[in-house]
């Protein structure tokens, strides 16, 4: 019997959490143990499908955190707890935890790219001996785009915590883009001890890099997620692929020494 | 295993044939060019041995038998679903060398790329036998000699077609009995030794070299010239891409199904994600992101050959009248501006 | 400079008065305006040898040889021979004996016999357009038999596809070549190129339907001109076997009443046109109580009515199943005068065998 990878399951919607007025985390029972910064692909029979990166992960569930910007996504906002989400997967390539374990950890996020390390970093938080001191700096555009607040609060307990809204002023957080905040991290007092994760936007991380680069991380430390259009997940279809590197199979995460190189 | 036919005798070969196999061949559809009065060849399933276009190239490749520019993946019924199924008949594909060829190209993505096996693909494949026509020779847009795809072994039967017969060779002994009473022959298919266009792939091993060839004017061209309509890939024998799309029978949302639809590089949207930017927006970008899969990145990654049988359809196909062949051309030319730009310290 | 020349009969003869008293203008037939380079030759001689060394494309793509005298006429038409049976009578099957349906036998040497069905003009169509749907030439040379020689007047221009280039809206009888188009969805990639197409170039019939990715079409209102099958990467938009055509009706310029054309016929088959010209002579002899004057063909359907016109075009003629036929048309003219039609009684026109 051959195995069809891209057959779908059914799976119960155990919540529905609104992050802001565009972002859900939908909660989905599913025994799948997905790596840290892998994605699935979630789909409405009919509607169609689209790939979502796991967002957090806990004993026979798994939250995805989902944007409404098409078809897809608009009709999983129908869905409620109880309703049934299909779904394949894990994909990818995730984080490169070995690499991380015993470092100091350097996460920076603009908007919902904080979504694919948001279950490392609950794993980090749960697991303090894992690596050394996590520093996060995560970037909203504006107080509507923040997600995962109470994680957000809970995560200051433990880490280095930076947040910060592009232009708008919040109290007790930063205003400014991320890339302004790299400077600050404690580089020098890492050694060579540290790894640095970067996820957001494609300018965000563009210009992020170019940044860390510019304070001296060098590039083989810097690891990156990228977001592509996919259409089957398993390397067939070809919309993600970029030069001989096909995203759902090489990626999502890459080093940013294979990052840089990629040219659409 | 030889024999020589009549085409009268033919026909009863072939329904013999076609008791055991669907057989596929270029078929001739009239009228339907992009022009009126102007037929095209397509592959499709014939019923006759005359049927069989066996004097000009196909404008479409082969691979629409194994992969139909649609075709169902799932069926959904309410809450229940399942996979399409296929008929189980075997299939007899009549091909030249380069369309079997291409064949083995597309097989590299769908049954190995990320250690995972596409089940349409495979179902159909397991199916597939090739009835090899002796090409004779092409047209002007051909290059397969450059390619290394004007030989192949990969056939259960050889066919070399002519006015005044058919000569045969079963090279699958199974096929021996449906040739009873068939006069005999000693033939052996030949094979193109020489086109009348010669390509060269440039050299891209180097990635300097590479990143500034994207970046080369060279492409600029296209935007003028290209309308990103996407009949290269369409008619490309190797082109695989495709996109999976869900739809809903008529009225009725409980009923519906998913299937893939056969995608192109070359038109807008294929890399745009919902309320993003598309990454390659112009005709020039996407051009460039064809040739150099076609020439570099598939054969960086897959490692036995280019995505490219030097079937020329998509120079025949073009309705611009881009040469790939010209393209490529031009690519060496711009590689070897680089190379000479970057051996002077240049730093382009 | 003295002459006594019956100019009226050297118009019919294809001689055309110049304002040179005593020269003229031969206008060749070229049916369809197609006809073998080799004829340009005989063109050159003639312009050479009797003309005055010019040569003009006749608006109507006649041959048009200015500056012929008078009394090398029947040296010219000698020349015409075999021209005139080459063209007309062998790649156009015209029986030259025939004028509008009756014997009359024609003199070999004496040039053309009539001049009243004018030239059938016709653009270059699918011998070389990338746009067309039909042979042009071919066509004209199916029709040049139904309406020459004759002394009743019509002006025939065929275009190859809705474009009109070759202004079939503007000839008494506009033929248009159209195509009906299939769908083949189960080869369409939903790139919308043919939707693109549709809205830019003709009558934005095309619609993709974003859902199922596939093209949606407002059938009523496709002119049938096949930018979609041009458009299409995938041939999922094939034109069908056989040509329609679309008859455009009554347009013409003039120094009274230009106007353009209404449709009249669409999605007609070939043997509906050529049974519809079939009966163009019998109107034409009705109109006119039989006797035919310098009246082009227009006028005659104004003074008959469109749906007198209808009665006796379309009589014996069996439609094919498509064709739709207009049950009314309302020309619009422009006003070079307001209140044109309004007039004394007595030069109002009329119609019909006369009490």
């Amino acid at each position: 019997m051959m195995t069809n990878h891209v057959q779908p399951k059914p799976c119960k919607i155990l919540n529905v959490k609104k992050e802001s007025t565009h972002e859900w985390t939908f909660r989905v029972e599913s025994d799948a143990k997905p790596e840290h910064g892998q994605f699935m692909q979630l789909s409405i029979p009919k509607i169609g499908e689209a790939p979502i990166s796991v967002s957090n992960q806990g004993d026979n569930w798994l939250e995805f955190t989902i944007r409404s910007v098409g078809k897809v996504t608009d009709v999983i906002f129908q869905k409620e707890a109880g309703d049934i989400l299909f779904l394949r997967g894990p994909y990818g390539k995730g984080w490169p935890l070995s690499a991380f374990e015993g470092k100091n950890l350097v996460v920076i996020t603009g908007g919902t790219g904080l979504a694919p390390v948001r279950s490392m970093l609950n794993f980090l938080y749960d697991q303090e001996d894992f690596a050394r001191d996590i520093h996060l700096i995560c970037g909203f555009k504006n107080e509507d785009g923040i997600v995962f607040r109470p994680e957000l609060d809970r995560w200051k307990n433990k880490f280095h915590t930076t947040y910060a809204l592009d232009t708008d002023a919040k109290e007790g957080w930063r205003t400014g883009f991320v890339t302004e905040f790299v400077k600050e991290i404690p580089f020098d007092a890492f050694g060579d001890n540290y790894a640095v994760v970067v996820v957001g936007p494609p300018p965000m991380m563009k210009f992020t890099g170019l940044e860390l680069v510019k304070c001296g991380v060098p590039e083989d430390k810097i690891w990156m997620s990228f977001e592509r259009k996919m259409s089957c997940a398993v390397g067939k279809c070809g919309h993600c692929r970029i030069d001989e590197t096909y995203v759902c199979l090489d990626g999502p995460v890459f080093n940013y020494t294979k990052a840089k190189t990629l040219v659409d | 295993m030889g024999f020589q036919m009549t085409w009268e005798n033919a026909q009863t070969v072939f329904d013999k044939l076609a008791e055991t196999y669907q057989i596929y061949a270029p078929k001739r559809h009239v009228n339907a060019g992009r022009y009126s009065e102007v037929d095209t060849i397509q592959y499709d399933r014939v019923s006759r041995m005359d049927e069989i276009v066996w004097q000009v190239k196909s404008d479409y490749p082969a691979k629409e038998v194994l992969t139909p520019i649609q075709q169902a993946i799932f069926y959904f019924t309410e809450d229940e679903y399942r996979a399409s199924k296929v008929s189980e008949k075997p299939i007899l594909i009549f091909a030249r060398p380069c369309d079997i060829a291409a064949q083995k190209v597309q097989e590299k993505i769908y049954l190995t790329n990320g250690g995972y096996e596409d089940i349409y693909y495979k179902r159909m494949l397991d199916r597939v036998k090739f009835a090899l026509m002796e090409c004779n020779g092409g047209d002007d847009t051909c290059f397969c000699v450059s390619m290394n795809t004007n030989k192949t072994d990969n056939y259960a039967l050889a066919f070399k077609f002519s006015e005044d017969g058919i000569l045969v060779k079963v090279a699958d002994e199974s096929f021996g009995t449906y040739f009873d009473g068939v006069a005999g022959s000693d033939y052996e298919p030949e094979f193109v030794e020489k086109n009348q266009l010669e390509v060269t792939i440039p050299d891209l091993s180097d990635p300097k070299v590479r990143q500034a060839l994207k970046n080369h004017p060279m492409w600029d061209e296209y935007n003028a010239r290209c309308i990103s309509c996407g009949s290269c890939t369409v008619a490309c024998s190797t082109c695989t891409c495709f996109t999976t799309r869900d739809i809903i029978y008529g009225d009725n949302p409980e009923v519906g199904e998913r299937r893939r639809v056969t995608a192109s590089c070359q038109i807008a949207g294929f890399d745009q994600m919902a309320q993003q930017k598309e990454f390659r927006s112009t005709a020039a970008a996407r051009m460039r992101y064809k040739m150099m899969h076609k020439f570099h990145d598939y054969k960086a990654r897959f490692e036995d050959s280019h995505m490219c049988v030097g079937c020329g359809r998509c120079t025949h196909r073009c309705p611009e009248f881009i040469s790939i062949s010209a393209t490529l051309n031009k690519m060496n030319q711009a590689v070897l501006e680089i190379k000479e730009s970057l051996n002077q310290g240049g730093d382009k | 400079m003295n002459h006594d020349i019956n100019v009226k009969k050297m118009r019919i003869n294809c001689f055309r008065q110049s304002k040179v008293p005593g020269e003229f203008m031969l206008q060749m037939r070229v049916p369809g305006g197609m006809v073998a380079a080799k004829y340009l030759e005989n063109v050159k001689y003639i312009a050479d040898t009797w003309g005055d060394g010019n040569f003009h494309f006749g608006t109507r793509q006649t041959f048009d040889i200015p500056g012929i005298k008078y009394a090398d006429i029947p040296a010219v038409n000698k020349y015409l021979e075999d021209y005139i049976k080459e063209v007309d009578e062998e790649l156009c099957a015209v029986d030259m004996d025939i004028v509008a349906g009756e014997k009359q036998e024609w003199n070999r040497e004496s040039g053309y016999p009539t001049i009243g069905a004018r030239n059938i003009t016709g653009c270059i169509g699918n011998h070389h357009c990338i746009c067309a749907n039909i042979n042009t030439y071919e066509l004209a040379r199916k029709i040049e038999p139904i309406i020459f020689p004759s002394h009743y007047h019509i002006k025939i221009n065929i275009s190859g596809c809705p474009n009109d280039c070759n202004k079939a809206h503007l000839a008494d009888f506009g033929i248009i070549g159209v195509s009906k188009i299939d769908y083949h969805p189960e080869r369409c990639i939903g790139c919308g190129a043919c939707a693109r197409a549709c809205e830019h170039g003709a009558t934005r019939v095309l619609s993709l339907n974003e859902a199922t990715g596939k093209i949606e079409k407002d059938p009523c209102c496709c002119v049938g001109c096949g930018e979609c099958v041009r458009a299409c990467p995938t041939s999922a938009w094939t034109r069908r076997e056989k040509p329609l055509y679309r008859v455009i009706l009554g347009g013409r310029t003039g120094r009274q009443t230009p106007r353009t054309g209404k449709m009249f016929l669409n999605w007609a088959s070939e043997e509906v046109i050529l049974a519809v010209l079939g009966n163009w002579q019998k109107f034409s002899a009705w109109v006119m109580d039989y006797k035919p004057e310098y009246l082009h063909g227009g006028h005659l359907i104004d003074r008959a009515g469109y749906k007198k016109f209808k009665e006796i075009i379309l009589d014996g003629v069996e439609l094919n199943p498509e064709c739709l036929v207009a049950e009314d048309i309302f020309w619009h003219e422009t006003e070079y005068r307001s209140n044109f039609n309004v007039k004394p009684m007595e030069l109002h026109h009329t119609a019909g065998p006369v009490k």
